[in-house]
């Protein structure tokens, strides 16, 4: 039923009922959307245009706040850290993704059995998988011991600036079961008949791949890859908890390990609001994390104008 | 040709049970440290498999007052914020999903549009609320926002109900029920699975959540357990390094049950993304 036809200027009484019993029942999102979501967002672009430690009266700056977190050193390094962690981790992730569920896809036996192995990690606290993670990748660690097996001389990770980063994203790929089992649903949904003509017109697994299953794979990959890169760029729980530890470099300062090369953006947003009560400085750190985010999906969406496939659409 | 299509699946095997061990090491390595002893754990001296069984690592963190505490406190944010989600999402859904109203797509989009909000833009003014309201370090903040519903839940509920026949609403209206009747005794026991699917995720997100409990919580008997992990790495005041075999053996403590949760919960989980997912990017 499209809208249109039942617009009137007069509602009768049971119309006016249901509308009234339809915002009754949505009362509560609408209260917190308008409590937690609308007046914190406006809030938050007053307070980044002001200097306050949520103690004194806020002092109206201006773009100041802005001005300065562009003029500093320390914000490039933390946006460096978190486009360098999104930039190499999304692709990898759905590479791997799309691959074993690919290879779980061609009515491989025990399938349920591999689908739940990789998709436990993704149920470990990543506190906890932060913890593991340190000491697997310890400098004379079980990962290093395995490469000296093979004759490779491990890096020291988490101890060595350019391998702080890398390290990061080994641990987090170890939690990629979550878009895997969802490409694997999405697989499994893709009509048979598809395959079998495409047996029939002698393809090989690769066009296989390649123009069945991707083509109609491709509005799910879409979803998986705007969540993952908006994840990715919000990192904070992994880096916070290994810059806090005991043996790490830089744990005095922001925790972001040694010469601060896993420090990220909302890392040193945590650092300036909860620790330093710097509020104005770093809801403007949140907003050009917002707009960063924001262009970035968009970007994504558009390009996906190109690639993705919907059922029922003529081109 | 046979002969080739065996290597093929002597080699998707192999791929796949090399990938499997892979994903397992973090696993048998953290089952390995906690039960490994104390005099190990000054010496750091871990490996992969494990070489002593100190089981009583695990009898006796039980005994441990914080993390028994911790534990507690998990079980009680994670059951108040879960029930706090599922009630006020069905309801939520419900309206979204059958009720006719002027607006209600135009809510509805901004429902889903408020999934793609970082926190980070709201986080602060919402601190700030909370500490005006005197909610900071109670577990209020947690637990509050849970009563107004969570969009991505709302919406996996919404296509669920949206997909039951409405001749059962319109029964039930013949019948004198309301809407709210209507909720409660038609479409209710029908979304079981669908509530049950919403649980699962809530129970799992709440019992993992890290970083509102770190801004709001200050008195660390207030913690969960995922933040109290975190408390057992710092080092005690005489200098002495973290036990890591408590580490891992109060880990697997929170690892544990939620493997469980899934086990029961999969086949709910499974079908309700599959079918919110698909229609999600559509």
């Amino acid at each position: 039923m499209s809208a249109n036809r039942h617009k009137r200027l007069r509602l009768t009484k049971a119309e006016k009922r249901e509308t009234a019993w339809f915002y009754l029942l949505i009362s509560p999102w609408l209260f917190g959307f308008f409590a937690l979501t609308v007046y914190p967002m406006g809030a938050s672009i007053y307070y980044s245009l002001t200097n306050w430690n949520m103690f004194q009266t806020p002092k109206f700056l201006g773009a100041d706040n802005y001005i300065k977190l562009f003029g500093n050193a320390t914000f490039y390094t933390a946006l460096y850290n978190t486009f360098y962690y999104a930039l190499i981790f999304v692709p990898v992730s759905m590479i791997i993704s799309l691959f074993l569920a690919w290879l779980l896809n061609r009515n491989v036996r025990g399938r349920q059995i591999y689908r739940t192995l990789f998709y436990i990690p993704t149920l470990v606290p990543v506190v906890v998988s932060a913890l593991i993670f340190m000491w697997i990748l310890a400098p004379e660690g079980i990962c290093n011991q395995f490469l000296a097996l093979l004759g490779i001389q491990g890096p020291s990770w988490f101890y060595d600036a350019t391998w702080t980063k890398p390290g990061l994203i080994i641990m987090s790929l170890w939690g990629l079961g979550s878009g895997f089992v969802l490409l694997l649903a999405g697989m499994q949904g893709i009509p048979q008949e598809l395959y079998e003509a495409g047996y029939l017109d002698g393809t090989n697994a690769w066009q296989e791949f390649r123009h069945i299953t991707m083509p109609m794979l491709s509005p799910m990959i879409l979803y998986n890859l705007v969540m993952n890169i908006i994840n990715a760029l919000q990192l904070f729980t992994q880096p916070y908890v290994l810059g806090s530890q005991q043996s790490m470099p830089g744990r005095a300062g922001l925790g972001g390990g040694i010469d601060n090369s896993f420090l990220t953006i909302v890392q040193l947003l945590y650092n300036q609001a909860f620790k330093q009560f710097k509020m104005g400085y770093a809801s403007a750190m949140a907003w050009v994390l917002f707009v960063i985010i924001l262009i970035l999906t968009l970007l994504v969406m558009k390009s996906s104008e190109a690639w993705t496939y919907y059922e029922g659409e003529s081109r | 040709m046979r002969k080739a299509a065996l290597w093929n699946r002597i080699l998707t095997h192999a791929v796949l049970i090399f990938t499997s061990l892979i994903f397992m090491i973090p696993f048998v390595f953290m089952i390995s440290i906690s039960l490994a002893s104390d005099s190990s754990v000054v010496l750091a001296q871990y490996t992969l498999l494990p070489t002593e069984f100190h089981f009583e690592n695990y009898w006796n963190i039980l005994f441990d007052t914080k993390v028994s505490l911790w534990l507690r406190n998990s079980v009680m944010i994670t059951l108040s914020c879960t029930l706090a989600t599922v009630a006020s999402c069905a309801l939520v859904a419900y309206a979204f999903a059958r009720l006719r109203a002027r607006g209600r797509n135009f809510w509805f989009v901004v429902c889903l549009s408020t999934m793609m909000i970082p926190s980070q833009v709201r986080m602060i003014p919402q601190f700030v609320i909370f500490k005006e309201l005197g909610w900071i370090d109670t577990w209020l903040p947690l637990i509050v926002p849970n009563l107004f519903g969570s969009a991505y839940y709302i919406f996996m509920l919404r296509q669920f109900i949206a997909r039951l026949p409405r001749d059962l609403d319109e029964a039930a209206t013949l019948d004198g029920l309301g809407y709210f009747g209507i909720f409660a005794r038609i479409i209710l026991p029908l979304i079981v699975p669908a509530l049950a699917a919403v649980a699962v995720f809530a129970i799992m997100a709440n019992w993992n959540w890290f970083f509102e409990p770190l801004i709001y919580l200050n008195t660390e008997d207030l913690f969960p357990l995922a933040l109290g992990v975190k408390i057992l790495t710092a080092t005690t005041s005489s200098g002495a390094p973290p036990m890591w075999n408590k580490v891992f053996t109060a880990s697997m403590i929170l690892i544990v049950p939620m493997i469980l949760v899934y086990f029961v919960g999969q086949k709910y989980m499974y079908e309700i993304t599959l079918s919110a997912g698909s229609a999600g990017v559509k």
